[in-house]
């Protein structure tokens, strides 16, 4: 944790009203709704987060069910995402994977798709949406580094991460859990670098 | 006959004083397919909470599109305690027990957020040994927390009552059943909200004043109990919990 301060819901986060994620403003203060810290700049990081669908999010989804007028699409949402059939050149099947754009979120939260691409064979496992931009890293650092180790994978602002069949698996999920666990502690890119550099003296 | 008696020079039945509550400690993030979850141990209270949600909401007439439903089952396992419990189904007792919970939480969590979902929480009472609902909010509150559910403020909660004359924080089961009255309190931690008090067996004006007082002085440390719990989960990240 690097001595920064741990926040529960309902803590004080700064003085005066900031629109900061995962806060809300009451009187003159701000404060915390969910787990979060504050950063060096005063920021506040939430650790706890939904996913919250926003547009031209890009997206891992699973297809749940096929329709005439289109497909469901599971997005680690409380409701399904719907791919309309005429936007589709190619049939989608049940259990396909895809990767799509977020087109629009409606006011009750229902979430229309746009540019999907389905995905090759492999396997998608969740990730905590907080943690995403942790794993992306700066300027795409831990995704690319990650990459090049063990092949072609693809993370969803929604969390899911779909690893391709041909990557390795056991090593890709290997990282993830990593990031997932030190999500929070700084030297985490020089720590999957590590991790990186064991599999391959292993060899 | 010769009545046992529940308070001796100021000392409760076991060993407590007046304003001291039993052991509470608290374990965030314990079930692994929930999105959030605690467990406490509050004496020989022993209480599992899982939140699960925001997810769709079943059946889909109840939906709100103004807000997420939040839905509260609160059970005592037929092994809970000394009593026969028999079938763990919804009795009156869990029923009312779950209302009340439920509109602790529904004054805390930021609903409209989430509109046309549920979320809920789950209360497994594993062993009871009185002061259950009091423990059951203390314990949800953690582990909405940890579920990252949006909240306006966290709340714990406590009972204080009479036994032997005596006002008496956190009644244990035998100060609750032969005690003359239990008034269970919840607090949130900021705004000082009372979100829950109901009595059982009588107090005076008077002694409903200085039981709010005291429940407010044992609140503070169950709160930073909850704080503890919660931060000792994310400061040690990555530490396997109950390996076996």
């Amino acid at each position: 944790m690097n001595g920064r301060k741990v926040i529960l819901p309902g803590d004080k986060v700064t003085n005066g009203k900031v629109s900061m994620p995962g806060c809300f403003a009451e009187g003159d203060s701000t404060f915390a709704a969910v787990m979060g810290m504050m950063d060096e700049e005063g920021r506040f990081i939430p650790l706890e987060k939904r996913y919250r669908p926003a547009m031209d999010d890009a997206v891992v989804g699973m297809i749940t069910d096929v329709r005439h007028a289109g497909y469901d699409v599971e997005l680690n949402l409380p409701n399904v995402g719907f791919i309309p059939s005429r936007d589709m050149r190619t049939k989608l099947e049940l259990g396909d994977f895809v990767v799509c754009k977020i087109r629009e979120v409606t006011e009750v939260g229902d979430v229309d798709l746009s540019d999907v691409r389905r995905l090759p064979k492999g396997k998608v496992v969740a990730f905590p949406p907080a943690k995403v931009p942790r794993l992306i890293g700066k300027k795409l650092s831990m995704i690319n580094m990650i990459k090049e180790s063990v092949g072609d994978l693809l993370v969803g602002n929604n969390g899911y991460i779909w690893i391709s069949e041909k990557a390795d698996i056991p090593l890709a999920i290997k990282a993830i859990t990593m990031v997932d666990e030190g999500a929070h502690f700084s030297g985490l890119t020089d720590r999957v670098a590590a991790l990186f550099g064991k599999e391959k003296k292993g060899e | 006959m010769d009545k046992t008696k529940l308070l001796v020079d100021g000392k409760r039945l076991d060993g407590r004083t007046a304003e001291e509550l039993r052991n509470v400690r608290i374990e965030t993030g314990v079930l692994h397919e929930a999105d959030g979850s605690a467990y406490i141990e509050w004496g020989k209270n022993k209480i599992l909470c899982g939140i699960y949600g925001p997810r769709e909401c079943i059946p889909r007439f109840e939906a709100s599109p103004y807000h997420a439903l939040i839905k509260c089952r609160y059970m005592m396992s037929p092994f809970a305690s000394l009593e026969e419990h028999s079938r763990s189904g919804p009795s009156r007792r869990s029923t009312e027990l779950s209302k009340v919970i439920r509109e602790v939480f529904e004054n805390l969590i930021m609903a409209e957020k989430y509109p046309n979902t549920q979320i809920d929480i789950y209360l497994d009472v594993l062993q009871a040994d009185g002061g259950t609902r009091t423990a059951s909010i203390t314990v949800a509150a953690v582990a909405l927390a940890n579920a990252g559910i949006p909240m306006r403020d966290m709340v714990s909660a406590v009972a204080v009552g009479k036994a032997g004359g005596e006002l008496l924080v956190d009644l244990g089961k035998e100060e609750d059943n032969f005690g003359e009255s239990d008034t269970p309190i919840a607090f949130a931690a900021r705004s000082k909200d009372i979100l829950l008090i109901q009595m059982d067996g009588l107090l005076t004006r008077e002694e409903i004043e200085k039981a709010i007082g005291m429940a407010e002085g044992a609140e503070t440390k169950l709160h930073e109990i909850q704080a503890d719990s919660l931060k000792r989960h994310y400061e040690s990240a990555g530490e396997k919990k109950f390996e076996m």
